[in-house]
């Protein structure tokens, strides 16, 4: 499957609920999907964006988060598991679109590419509920899944690279955080 | 003598005869001054990498359930949750000690500098007066500098009546500017580590 048809499975169940989205095609992704304020995009602090849901989870315990995540980004991040798995948020829903490679440096493979198991090292770290999914039909059942029940949830999901051009979102992203955070606050 | 501070932020001491002090000896200790600046601020949110310094602040944030505090395995990670606490409408505070500074660099500038996200950063400064540990000293010795740079504004009260401005105003201008600022703890407030544990 395609990051692009994940992240359409996941706009089409949403409402104000929000969205993290890791730097590269993940940010760029999602708002192709269609831009709404409770979008956040990240262009750098590569392999934060976990650690940036976490806070939004903490911050708004009653609306569902997710995080659209990378490998190559987790993988500078792994500490973040074993936060998250520590705080445990029943609000939040990590996903991490696995392509085995720095897609926006050239393509070069990451770690996942030779074995190394996120889904596992989540688990490991004390996540709860650990998915993983191949194919959009599997993406949507762990979606829903992590929807109706208690988090936190990471679903790992492998996807190809199709190698499509992507036009870069025009985002300031002074007024996305501004715009972002006043769906909690009014 | 012109007043460089307000009235308003004036610590609000205790009426106390004549000590021959230079200065009032202060109502709370600093870690109780920095908990209620928090709290008039509201910022209910801490996150943190431990250091013997802070802890004396975080302990007792812990121990209240006003505050919901949360300790990450890295500096840098600390940012980025104080920053989604923020983003998710709330207001966090960051603890670290100089020794991890450098891990949080990413975070102050991809991400509190450029998407302007307020947090006020408590660093407990090692590698100063009494320092036994000279790795710390090249670590602590440039992060003024490097707050500079990174046009992050950055204050250090050296006496306990100091506190409750320095703190107060940091937080404030933190919130007004919509940028992280820094209070530095160095020695000469919190005293020195010893080399035995």
């Amino acid at each position: 499957m395609q990051r692009r048809e994940g992240i359409a499975a996941l706009v089409r169940r949403l409402d104000n609920e929000p969205v993290i989205a890791n730097l590269g095609p993940a940010t760029f992704d999602l708002y192709a999907a269609g831009d709404r304020d409770a979008n956040l995009y990240t262009w750098g602090a590569m392999g934060l964006a976990s650690s940036i849901a976490l806070g939004v989870a903490l911050a708004a315990p009653d609306r569902k988060v997710f995080v659209t995540d990378g490998d190559g980004s987790l993988l500078m991040n792994l500490g973040s598991l074993a936060t998250i798995a520590r705080q445990a948020p029943e609000n939040l829903v990590h996903i991490v679109w696995d392509n085995r490679m720095w897609y926006e440096t050239g393509g070069q493979p990451t770690h996942t590419s030779t074995g190394t198991d996120l889904g596992g090292i989540a688990l490991a770290a004390g996540i709860r509920n650990v998915a993983r999914a191949a194919t959009v039909e599997a993406f949507e059942e762990a979606l829903d899944q992590a929807i109706r029940e208690p988090g936190p949830w990471f679903i790992h999901v492998d996807v190809e690279e199709t190698g499509e051009p992507r036009q870069r979102p025009k985002v300031i992203v002074e007024e996305n955080l501004v715009k972002f955070r006043r769906t909690f606050t009014g | 003598m012109p007043r460089i501070w307000s009235a308003l932020h004036v610590p609000d001491l205790p009426a106390t005869p004549r000590t021959g002090l230079l200065y009032n000896p202060p109502a709370m200790h600093w870690s109780d001054v920095v908990i209620e600046s928090l709290r008039e601020h509201e910022v209910w949110h801490a996150t943190y990498v431990p250091d013997a310094i802070n802890w004396q602040v975080l302990s007792k944030l812990e121990a209240d359930p006003a505050f919901t505090v949360v300790p990450a395995s890295r500096e840098e990670e600390a940012v980025g949750i104080a920053a989604g606490i923020y983003a998710g409408g709330g207001r966090a505070a960051m603890f670290m000690q100089s020794s991890g500074f450098g891990n949080t660099i990413n975070g102050l500038a991809q991400l509190l500098t450029a998407y302007r996200i307020p947090v006020p950063l408590f660093i407990g400064m090692r590698g100063g007066l009494s320092e036994f540990n000279e790795v710390q000293v090249p670590s602590a010795r440039p992060i003024p500098a490097i707050l500079d740079t990174l046009h992050i504004q950055h204050y250090a009260p050296q006496r306990e009546d100091e506190v409750q401005k320095y703190v107060d105003g940091a937080i404030e201008l933190a919130y007004a500017s919509r940028m992280p600022v820094a209070v530095l703890w160095y020695a000469q407030l919190v005293g020195a580590k010893r080399a035995t544990s």
